[in-house]
């Protein structure tokens, strides 16, 4: 599904904050990304989520080399990926029913059975009485909420989370997993990045470590979290 | 394929676009006043100048009144028979002293002023008059007879009436390449006020041209709006100006009679703008976005 050919990164011709990075994820897979802040996880996010692109190196997905893909042709591979950004990054002048529902007007989508189908997501996601409140008048957690909700709506063959549970009480964080899980046994291929040790112990699958821009190891299979939680 | 999606933000106060429909308010008066300034100009000056072609004026001057009378008429019956004039008219002296009054003042003309005796000779206009050999065939009766065709101080007049007419022709085209680089100001402006926003939209895999459509249309609002208040004010301004001058310039110069068809292309000024502005805005936005990754 995602395939890393010797990938370094650099921002604005600076030095490589990613150094010759390699790796390759099955589909359907799920991995947590860790390191130390600084590290670069953020960064590998932002070239799979095709934010950025590479100095060196092939990223194959979906069976293409992304990093040579044309300005024309992201949208539609965009469109196939789900981002939690480590910021949220909403729209401060949408609600939260709005900014959930953005994908899915991006895609072309209006009417009614968008909002039913958002509302559904965002009361799953303990947001029944927030729906129509702004952004600027969330909690962090809530936003975290809210953020998570708009990258899982359209269902996206992969799912990137950066530190998706880090404002959220562990409770909540628990059950912000399961989701991702559950979107994982729906044939979702989701790479997590995480401080979250104990979730990622909990969870037990895949880790990608990094440090100071290198790949350090893979290690991990997915434990049974279901039956856990 | 994309619909068309307004995903921006309604305009706050602070924003910088929030002034543009006031721009183009502006900018649409301007255009509309140079506009009517050129047409009036020339529909007034070519009415003008058409009722003096096809028009010789003859001039007699002398002391003696009574001589000049004389060589008037018979100046007359020359010109009579001459092929190619339609008919020959000795001004009477009440009508050039009206034609003088406004100048030398009621009352200040009097019987030892050398008032010139006058004709006023109107030509075939299909057939061409030879002034310079009428006026050798009218110099037999006296030396002292002058024609004027008008041509000589009527170019005169052309060069001036066009040349005006350019420069509003100028200031339009000026008035024009302004309001793009304002469309162009205000669209940069605007997306990196919501370079954020724009950001977000593609990562969820927005086109270039839902992007550009969301622009496309709030600036072509802009333009409407802006654009219908200015052609508004500018009609007032343009009726208000030319009953002014007919009140003070009444009697003294023949107005000219408004060009109501000509004067019905300022309506589509501003849709003139407004797609003016659109299509800046579109490839304004187009061009920025093809720079991003
Ligand atoms: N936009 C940017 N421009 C320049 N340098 C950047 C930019 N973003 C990140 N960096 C640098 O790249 C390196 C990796 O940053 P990155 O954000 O990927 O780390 P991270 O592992 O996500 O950290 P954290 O856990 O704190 O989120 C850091 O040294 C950082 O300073
Ligand atoms: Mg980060």
């Amino acid at each position: 599904m995602v395939e890393f050919r010797n990938v370094s990164m650099s921002y604005d011709k600076g030095s490589d904050v990613l150094k010759d990075i390699s790796f390759k994820l099955e589909p359907g897979s799920m991995h947590f990304l860790t390191g130390p802040s600084g590290a670069g996880k953020t960064s590998l996010l932002k070239l799979m989520y095709l934010a950025h692109r590479p100095s060196r190196g092939e990223i194959i997905m979906f069976g293409q080399d992304v990093s040579k893909a044309s300005r024309t042709e992201l949208p539609k591979l965009r469109r196939r990926i789900g981002v939690v950004f480590q910021d949220f990054r909403l729209l401060d002048h949408m609600s939260a029913v709005e900014n959930v529902a953005l994908p899915l007007r991006i895609a072309g989508g209006s009417g009614p059975q968008i909002n039913e189908h958002v509302e559904e997501l965002l009361r799953w996601v303990g947001l029944d009485d927030r729906m129509n409140a702004n952004p600027s008048t969330l909690s962090g957690g809530e936003k975290q909420r809210v953020a998570i909700a708009r990258a899982v709506i359209r269902r996206p063959d992969i799912l990137l989370a950066d530190e998706p549970t880090g404002n959220v009480d562990p409770e909540m964080g628990e059950r912000l997993m399961y989701l991702f899980v559950e979107l994982n046994k729906l044939g979702t291929t989701i790479v997590i990045a995480t401080h979250d040790t104990g979730l990622v112990e909990k969870i037990g699958a895949s880790k990608l470590h990094l440090e100071g821009g290198n790949l350090l190891h893979i290690e991990g299979t997915m434990n049974d979290f279901e039956e856990e939680s | 394929m994309s619909k068309s999606f307004d995903f921006l933000p309604h305009v706050k106060s602070r924003e910088a676009t929030k002034l543009l429909p006031w721009v183009m308010a502006i900018m649409v008066y301007l255009s509309a006043l140079a506009a009517t300034g050129s047409l009036l100009l020339h529909s007034g000056f070519d009415d003008w100048a058409n009722s003096l072609q096809g028009r010789v004026t003859v001039q007699i001057i002398g002391e003696d009144r009574d001589l000049i009378h004389l060589q008037a008429l018979e100046i007359k019956e020359v010109l009579r028979k001459t092929p190619g004039i339609r008919s020959v008219r000795i001004i009477p002296d009440d009508e050039i002293t009206a034609l003088l009054e406004p100048w030398l003042g009621v009352g200040n003309i009097t019987d030892d002023l050398p008032i010139p005796m006058m004709l006023d000779v109107e030509t075939d206009v299909d057939s061409y008059v030879n002034l310079e050999a009428l006026e050798a065939k009218v110099k037999q009766v006296t030396d002292t007879v002058y024609l004027d065709d008008h041509a000589r101080w009527l170019s005169h007049f052309y060069t001036l009436a066009y040349t005006i007419e350019y420069t509003a022709l100028g200031i339009l085209i000026m008035i024009l390449l302004a309001s793009i680089s304002i469309v162009i100001f205000g669209t940069k402006s605007s997306m990196a006020e919501h370079k954020n926003i724009i950001e977000i939209m593609h990562l969820m895999g927005a086109h270039d041209q839902m992007i550009a459509q969301a622009y496309q249309k709030r600036f072509m609002q802009y333009g409407l709006k802006g654009g219908f208040y200015g052609l508004i004010i500018a009609l007032l301004t343009v009726y208000g100006l030319l009953n002014l001058v007919q009140n003070i310039a009444g009697g003294l110069v023949e107005m000219p009679s408004l060009p109501y068809l000509k004067l019905s292309i300022l309506l589509i000024f501003p849709f003139i703008f407004a797609a003016l502005a659109m299509m800046t805005a579109r490839i304004t936005v187009l061009r920025e976005l093809g720079r991003m990754v």
